[in-house]
């Protein structure tokens, strides 16, 4: 992990070591020329930055030679001094003791004395002849047998790595097809570079994500003035707390996110916490805490938003989806409190009795769920009446490769992303029951909808999905439980085939309109492997159950 | 809304600090400016409520810069920024309409002091 001091040195050297290099080609120009206005302003202006850099970095005597040489080329520009002579001298062992220092500041070594260096540029600005000995006489042989050195830092931009980004996705491909080639034709020498080609590219792909890491930080640190905002709209008093800034994460992950943790965090701020007379009246501490903090599980990174408010009031939440029309009484009565919340994320539902400037305008929470789907994240909730409310975003650290799941219906192999696969079972026929034309089974003493993934796939239309009957459940049922929104469905599928690591592409027109589809991956056998979307197959279940 | 600010340094180092300073105090920096052209540019592109502007840079002063800016975008206040040695021009750029000016090395606590002055001023100015 960098650490912002960490940055700040890095730049600092990259930046002096650019313009120490400018600094040597400018006065070569000016022995030359000693009257170029050009490079006289170049080399002032240089020497004025170099010196506020060091000064911050606390490199106090680079720092004053800067200075010193800075007012030199002040002195020159305004004709009182001449580029001329012993001055010339003096200036040239300024510009190599930069050099010294910069070198010394990049290898963390002390830096060299400057005393008898400074009082002979004390002089030059006095107008006084300098000291020169020996040393100085030498210093041109000395600048010529010194090794040139570049930056070792560069910025680019973040186009550039999405598109190597894609490259990579694209030769992983490739790979993958030659591995299987090789492994049908049976080659030894070609399998031996196969497998070197696997285990490079494999490098590669991971150094191309990892060049894309950010700090969660850089968007963290924008939170603080934004609570600020909303909480003395609000009238509120509100502490926030910042953890985990150094969690790394893909950077046009957090570009993508950025709009749902704002939202998440005034939403917090604006219904989460109480008013102060309400949280004085639940004798709690006036000053509300929110909390914003990041971590990494596995694979994926967590962004937390957690405040110790009111907590979500389900009974409400339940009575305003019926109200809506999103669920009958009846089902809703039967919903625990996870299923009850997952209605806070659908589209214009809102819980805000009045309408405010900074939320509660009908655009909801749905806003975090549209960005989570995109990228393949996860929402999770939680939350304690009169405790607070924590709302988990669960996010890949990279968008290029998803770990996935292959399963087999007719033949067709189909990959669906582990993000939303919870478990996989064998059911027997007596594991399951029939409830309502839905075939049901028990997972940690939840009921768990199942069906079969040919029928969400198949049937078209808008009928509902034939009901299910007990006695056509013949033999072991291979079952993917996966998870969207708190709500969990079992896919019926003919087998499992493996786990693997996938590239998605994504489809192209006029497939694209298709949202059962969340992209198309090539597999190693060189077959299309269509890339299941969990939320939309999630959502078609509901909407066309028995 | 969070007050936007452009940043014009020349120095990749500066501004990166600037830039952490005041997004850490949760201004939005809304872009950074590497010399005067491109600080006229993204002053009008972007209506910054704040510039902090260095006193010296690659293809002008920061002073004709400072003037240019005070016609097309009179409502954004200026901050001045400079290393000691460049006072004559720094109290030109006040008299030129500069709110305040910061001097480099800067610290963290003394840059948001002054632009939440020159922000806090300008405001009242305006409701005045």
């Amino acid at each position: 992990m960098k650490t912002r001091d960490q940055e700040y040195r890095e730049l600092f050297m990259a930046e002096a070591l650019e313009y120490y290099d400018s600094m040597s080609r400018h006065l070569s120009e000016l022995e030359r020329n000693p009257n170029a206005g050009p490079a006289l302003n170049e080399l002032f202006r240089l020497m004025h930055n170099l010196k506020a850099n060091a000064r911050a970095m606390g490199f106090t005597d680079l720092g004053e030679i800067a200075h010193h040489l800075e007012t030199i080329f002040g002195l020159i520009r305004d004709k009182e001094r001449e580029f001329s002579g012993a001055l010339i001298k003096v200036v040239f062992a300024g510009v190599d003791a930069l050099g010294s220092m910069i070198r010394a500041v990049g290898a963390s070594q002390p830096l060299p004395d400057a005393t008898a260096l400074l009082e002979n540029l004390d002089r030059v600005v006095r107008g006084e002849a300098p000291v020169l000995d020996e040393a100085e006489a030498g210093e041109t042989e000395e600048e010529s047998n010194r090794k040139m050195e570049l930056s070792d830092l560069v910025y680019i931009q973040v186009k550039k790595l999405d598109n190597l980004l894609n490259l990579v996705g694209e030769l992983v491909i490739d790979r993958d097809r030659i591995m299987t080639l090789a492994q049908e034709l049976d080659n030894p020498a070609l399998l031996a570079t196969a497998q070197h080609l696997f285990r490079i590219s494999d490098d590669l792909q991971y150094s191309v994500m990892d060049a894309r890491l950010v700090g969660v930080g850089v968007l963290l640190n924008k939170f603080p003035r934004v609570v600020r905002d909303v909480a003395s709209a609000e009238d509120k008093e509100v502490e926030l707390t910042l953890s985990g800034q150094d969690v790394q994460i893909d950077r046009n992950i957090l570009q993508i996110i950025t709009d749902a943790l704002l939202h998440l965090v005034r939403n917090a701020v604006s219904h989460g916490l109480e008013t102060t007379e309400n949280r004085l009246k639940a004798g709690k501490p006036v000053v509300g805490k929110l909390t914003l903090s990041a971590m990494t599980e596995r694979d994926d990174v967590l962004l937390q938003v957690r405040d110790d408010g009111r907590g979500i009031d389900t009974e409400a939440v339940r009575r305003k989806a019926v109200e809506r029309g999103l669920t009958t009484a009846h089902t809703a009565a039967g919903l625990d409190k996870e299923a009850v919340w997952a209605f806070l994320f659908e589209p214009g539902f809102s819980m805000a009795q009045k309408v405010t400037d900074i939320s509660g305008r009908g655009v909801g929470l749905d806003v975090v769920k549209l960005a989570l789907d995109s990228l393949g994240g996860q929402l999770r909730v939680d939350s304690e009446m009169g405790v607070g409310t924590t709302f988990t975003l669960v996010l890949p650290t990279s968008i290029a490769v998803k770990g996935a799941l292959l399963v087999e219906v007719d033949e067709r192999p189909y990959a669906i992303p582990l993000m939303h696969t919870d478990t996989v079972l064998a059911l027997h026929p007596g594991q399951i029951s029939v409830v309502g034309g839905v075939m049901v089974t028990h997972l940690h003493e939840q009921s768990v909808p199942l069906v079969p993934l040919r029928q969400l796939l198949y049937d078209e239309g808008v009928e509902p999905l034939p009901a299910a009957n007990k006695s056509d459940i013949e033999g072991t049922q291979h079952v993917l439980v996966v998870n969207y929104n708190n709500r969990r469905l079992g896919l019926v599928v003919d087998r499992f085939m493996r786990q693997q690591n996938i590239v998605i592409k994504p489809l192209s027109k006029p497939l694209d309109t298709i949202d059962l589809f969340g992209g198309v991956t090539l597999l190693g056998s060189g077959q299309v492997c269509l890339v299941l979307d969990v939320p939309a197959l999630t959502r078609l279940f509901l909407a066309k159950r028995p | 809304m969070n007050k936007r600010i452009l940043i014009v340094d020349d120095s990749f180092y500066m501004r990166t600090m600037l830039k952490n300073m005041l997004t850490d105090a949760g201004y939005e920096v809304v872009g950074e400016a590497a010399n005067g052209a491109q600080a006229l540019e993204m002053a009008t592109s972007t209506e910054p409520d704040l510039i902090t502007l260095d006193v010296i840079l690659p293809d002008n002063t920061g002073l004709d810069v400072l003037k240019n800016l005070r016609q097309i975008q009179p409502s954004a206040k200026v901050v001045m920024c400079s290393a000691v040695g460049q006072e004559i021009i720094v109290n030109e750029a006040i008299e030129n309409g500069a709110l305040a000016y910061i001097v480099k090395p800067f610290s963290e606590e003394k840059v948001l002091e002054i632009v939440g002055a020159a922000l806090q001023n300008g405001a009242s100015e305006q409701t005045a």
